[in-house]
Parts: C-alpha cells; structure tokens; sequence
C-alpha cells in the first residue's frame, strides 16, 4: 500500500549570534569562528528569503552591497553549499575565497555605520501542514497551492538531511515507482531557481506525467 | 483566528494552532508602561485579544509611575536613542523604586513573561517563576553607554531578549531573537474599505480625485523630512500633473512638532495642490482610506524606528517609495516592492518613474502586498512570540519538530 506524502512545513525563528563585521578581516573572522547554525543560515536558508537571485547567500550579498567589492561577491556567489558534505567543508571554502581575495586587494573599506554584516541563526519550527497527496493527481494539485516554506523544507532543506536527494523524489521513486519522474527532479538546480520557478518546473513535470500516465492503454 | 483566514498565510495559522496545542491554558503575562497611546499599546491591544481566542491565557497589565519616574524613563529612553542623558544613582534607584511598588498591585505569577522596554525592566528582580523575556522596541544600536551598561544588570538577568532588528542587538549572554514588528489586518487602519468610503474620505477634505496622489502619512518631524518631500514633488511637478498630501496628527507634545509645521505650510503655501491634513488622534479609518486613494505612498526618513507605515500601504497595493532609514530597508526590496532612496533627487525620480510605468506600480503594489501577508502581519508576531517561548521551553535544540 502507497504511504500518502505529507507536506510538512518550515518556520525559523531568527535569533542574534551577538558578533558583527563591519569589513572583510571581520566578516572573515566570524564566517571561521560562528556557529554551523548560523553559516547554514545564511548559505543555505538564503533561498528561504524573497531575493532577487542577483547572489546566492548573505555573505556575497554583503559584499556586493554594503562593501562594494563586487568581485569578491561573485566568486562567493558561486560556491554552491550542496557541493560540500559537512558544514564546516563549506566554512573552509567560504574563507579560502576571502583569504584569496584579501591578498590581492588587502585594504578594502569599512561599511557605513549600521550597515555592517550582523551575523543571525535560526530556531527552526518543523510542523505538519495538514496536506496529504495519495497519488500523483493530487500531489500536482497539492504542489500548486502549498506554502513556498514547504517546498523549502521538502525540496531545499531535503538535501542536507538526505545527502543530495530531496523529499519529493524519494517519494516517487519509493512509493509510486516513477524513477524517471523521480530523477527529472532531482536534476533540477535548486541554486538556479527561486522557490516559485522551482514550484513551477515540479508543475510542469507533473502535469505531463500524469497526462502520460491517463493516454497510456493499460 | 477564523477572521484571519484566508488574509494571513495558512503556515502561521497553523503554527499558532499547533503550539497552542502544547501551550494551551498556560499563563503569558505582558506588562509595559501605557494602556494607550504609542506602538507597544497599539500592538498589545491587538494581540491580547487573539491570544485569548486561541486559549492562551494572556494578560496584559501596566506599571504606574508619578511624573518623576515617566521623566527619568523618558530621560533613559532618549539616552538608549543616543541622546546624551544624565541619570543619576537617585535616578535609578527611584526607577527601581516604583517598580518594586508595582509588584505589590501586579501579580507576576505567570508561566511566561513578556517585559516591554525598559520602564518595567527592574521587575526581573521580582521573578517567581516561568520564563522572562525582555522585549525591546527601541533602536538601541548606538545607545549611550553608561545607561545601557546600567539597564544590561537588568536585562542578563531574563532568559531571552527580543529586538525589532538585528543591528538593534548587543552581545549579551542571553538569548537575543529577531521579530520585527507588525500590522493587524483587520484593524481600522488596514481593513478593506469600499470605494465609496474612499471617496467620502477624500471629499471631506476636499481633495479631488481626478490626479494621481502622492501620500506621505507621518508626524511633523524633521526626521521625516516633510520639506524634502515638498522639493521632490515640485520637481515631479515639471514633469507629471499630481497631488501631494501630507498628513499627521498635532503633536501638542512636542514643541518641534508645531515649529516643523509651520515651516511646511509656508514652505507649501503657494501650491493649491498641496494639502496638509492635521488628522485628530483615531483617524484611523481616514488614514486607511488617503493610502487607498494614493498612487504612490512615501516614507522620506532620514531617521527611523522602525516605520511601519510602509507596511501598511505596501499591504494595501501601493508601491512605497522609502528613506533608507531603520527598519525601512527590512520593508522595501529596492525595485521590487518599492524604492529606496537617499536623496530630495531621487524621491523625484523614483516617483517620476513610477508615475509613468502603471503597470510597474500594479507589479510592485502586488509583489509588495505579498512580502507584507509573508512577513508583517500580527499572526506572524504572534506565532513568533509563541515559538520563542516554546523554544525557551526547549534550550538548547535548534530543529523542533512539532
């Protein structure tokens, strides 16, 4: 018997790590020392906030906006957190950039007062969102109307918990034996879409699938 | 919660259901220092209500003082501003004074407690039980330092602090959480209102409707830059046929306040199409109705809390063009919802630009309405209230799972 998937859902609570950088040797010296906690915030849930794609975490953010060291931001921009196994793995990169940078440009400006990198971490809330899809019908339907913090949780937040695969995907291939369908959505780049596009390409998906799955003569 | 649903994203309803489930009947005492009149009232008076209706059992009381202990607040509140203050030991004795009289009328037994700013912060000497919180409306990122240092042997004492933002906190070691502030809704001030209503508004003050409108609601106070408005729309003026509003309650209690006005109504004089609006407190309904009629709202800091007025019309469909002061920027994503701008130019600009791309203005007005129902809306102050408490019910894990 199928097991139905159930959308869960996903809150943060945003909380202060108490450290701040008011310029790069800071920012550097607190991406080494803070929390996993708080480097998973701001790499991993930056697909969480309602951003522009113009960066890929809080960090380049940072250092595109606030500090103006554009180049520094678009090479921070491409480290993609689902390359690295562990937390620290991504630490290390995030702080070989800088030091790399920092060598050749070893003097770069303070940020204006109130403007400096404040770094946070989340208290995360996992909960049930009171939907549950028995087949691929009502998983399209679902898909279309759960909260962007589901697909979050489900499609960004799976990769971490299960090591490059996400929760979608698992289900199709385990429950329902769509292992094309199931591999055609964990192809799709998470670090090149927004949860709305990501919600979007699942659509698609779908709706061809299940248009196959009712012109197909059984 | 019913009259929230379908307004507030079903995902907070929940999480408020959810925790209530764990919390439910448990004690959540608030105390501050006004029934009326401010922000931390306004919110109160809203939220208490809901908390209640979910079967929490919330309380709200206020601490009283003598027109010597609300001058020495005054006096720390403009001090953590960065205004420089004298508090002297008698000061702060007397502060902690009245708080300890207090404690003889207050019944502080409760399972959680929620200490709003720094007039009742001494009460944490009192503590029974349950989980103390301060929480912390002030912008408090450059305070003076030997008054902050003085409220801090107060504040390490509670088990968590709560700020608006996070360049708001300070290294403590207690817990410091984020939750920015919010907008209610179904309140008289952000309610939907019928378009005769809006018109009705608008013929009472004899403001006619056939022109786009440019709205800056706020005090007179030179921190929101009245005059600068005024220089931007006179530059917009060369350009594009509008109408400015500015308007405000009389601040009787701020000398400044009628100085700043006068120097507007001069500086506005010559303009037919200028109006001022001196609104009288609880217009609520009126101020709902001017951000309904308006085609671009402004916000033109240059210094601010956290100014939610650019909430309240980004969640009625208007693009905002905002100062990038306090909490503004948290509100505004630049050339998404709105604009942020640091200039009289380019507040001209910007509503130059928007006046010509109606279709860009409908994009950011929806787009902006989304961000507000997503981020400050009073159910998602509510479920981040309850998160905390339950999270202090929970130290040390940083995934609950419910």
């Amino acid at each position: 018997m199928t097991i139905p998937f159930e959308f869960k859902q996903y809150t943060g609570i945003l909380k202060s790590t108490g450290r701040r950088a008011k310029n790069l040797r800071e920012l550097r010296g607190g991406i080494a020392g803070v929390s996993k906690e708080s480097i998973f915030h701001h790499t991993y849930q930056y697909f969480l906030k309602a951003h522009i794609l113009e960066y890929t975490n809080d960090f380049a953010q940072w250092g595109g906006e606030s500090i103006e060291e554009r180049a520094l931001s678009e090479r921070l921009s491409n480290i993609d957190p689902y390359a690295f196994k562990d937390i620290d793995g991504l630490r290390a990169e995030l702080t070989n950039v800088i030091d790399d940078y920092l060598e050749n440009f070893p003097e770069p400006r303070d940020a204006a007062p109130g403007d400096e990198f404040y770094f946070n971490e989340t208290i995360t809330l996992i909960f049930s969102a009171g939907i549950r899809a028995k087949n691929l019908a009502e998983f399209l339907i679902a898909i279309k109307y759960i909260e962007p913090s589901s697909i979050y949780y489900h499609f960004y937040d799976a990769r971490t918990r299960l090591g490059g695969i996400n929760d979608f995907s698992k289900w199709f291939e385990n429950e329902l034996g769509k292992k094309e369908l199931s591999e055609k959505i964990r192809l799709i780049d998470p670090f090149m879409h927004s949860i709305e596009k990501i919600r979007e390409h699942i659509s698609k998906l779908l709706e061809a699938e299940v248009k196959n799955d009712m012109e197909a003569i059984k | 919660m019913e009259r929230y649903s379908g307004i507030s994203p079903k995902g907070d309803l929940l999480l408020i259901m959810r925790l209530c489930d764990i919390l439910k009947n448990r004690t959540f005492l608030h105390i501050n220092s006004t029934r009326s009149g401010g922000g931390v009232a306004e919110i109160l008076q809203r939220m208490i209500p809901i908390l209640k209706e979910v079967g929490i059992a919330a309380r709200w009381e206020v601490i009283e003082g003598d027109n010597k202990f609300f001058d020495i607040t005054k006096r720390i509140h403009n001090a953590l501003h960065g205004r420089t203050e004298e508090i002297t030991r008698d000061m702060w004795d007397y502060h902690f004074e009245i708080n300890k009289k207090n404690t003889e009328r207050i019944n502080l037994d409760a399972d959680a407690v929620l200490i709003h700013d720094p007039q009742p912060v001494p009460l944490i000497e009192f503590k029974k039980g349950g989980k103390w919180i301060w929480r912390c409306h002030i912008d408090v990122s450059n305070p003076q330092k030997d008054v902050y240092g003085y409220l801090r042997r107060y504040c390490e004492q509670y088990e968590a602090a709560i700020f608006s933002v996070s360049k708001f906190t300070r290294a403590m070691p207690v817990s410091e959480f984020i939750i920015p502030p919010s907008i209610d809704p179904i309140s008289e001030k952000n309610m939907e209102l019928s378009n005769d209503e809006i018109k009705g508004t608008l013929n009472k003050f004899q403001i006619p409707a056939d022109r786009p409108i440019i709205l800056q609601v706020s005090r007179f106070d030179r921190f929101k830059d009245p005059i600068g408005v005024i220089k931007a729309y006179k530059d917009v003026r060369k350009y594009n046929d509008c109408i400015l509003i500015l308007a405000g309650s009389p601040a009787t209690d701020d000398p400044e306040g009628e100085i700043v006005l006068k120097e507007v109504k001069e500086y506005a004089s010559d303009d037919p199409d200028i109006y001022i609006l001196l609104l009288p407190p609880f217009s609520d309904r009126d101020i709902n109705a001017l951000q309904r009629a308006s085609t671009i709202v402004l916000q033109k800091s240059l210094k601010e809390g956290f100014g939610l007025t650019v909430s309240e019309a980004m969640w009625k469909g208007k693009p905002v063009i905002g100062g990038a002061a306090g909490g503004i920027p948290l509100q505004i994503i630049h050339g998404v919802t709105g604009f942020l701008v640091h200039s009289v130019e380019g507040t001209a600009f910007r509503i130059r630009q928007i006046l010509n791309n109606p279709e860009m203005a409908k994009r950011m007005g929806e787009t902006g309405r989304e961000y507000v129902r997503n981020n400050f809306l009073i159910t998602r102050q509510v479920r981040d209230y309850l998160s905390v408490w339950y999270s202090l019910e929970n130290k040390g894990k940083s995934i609950l799972e419910l």
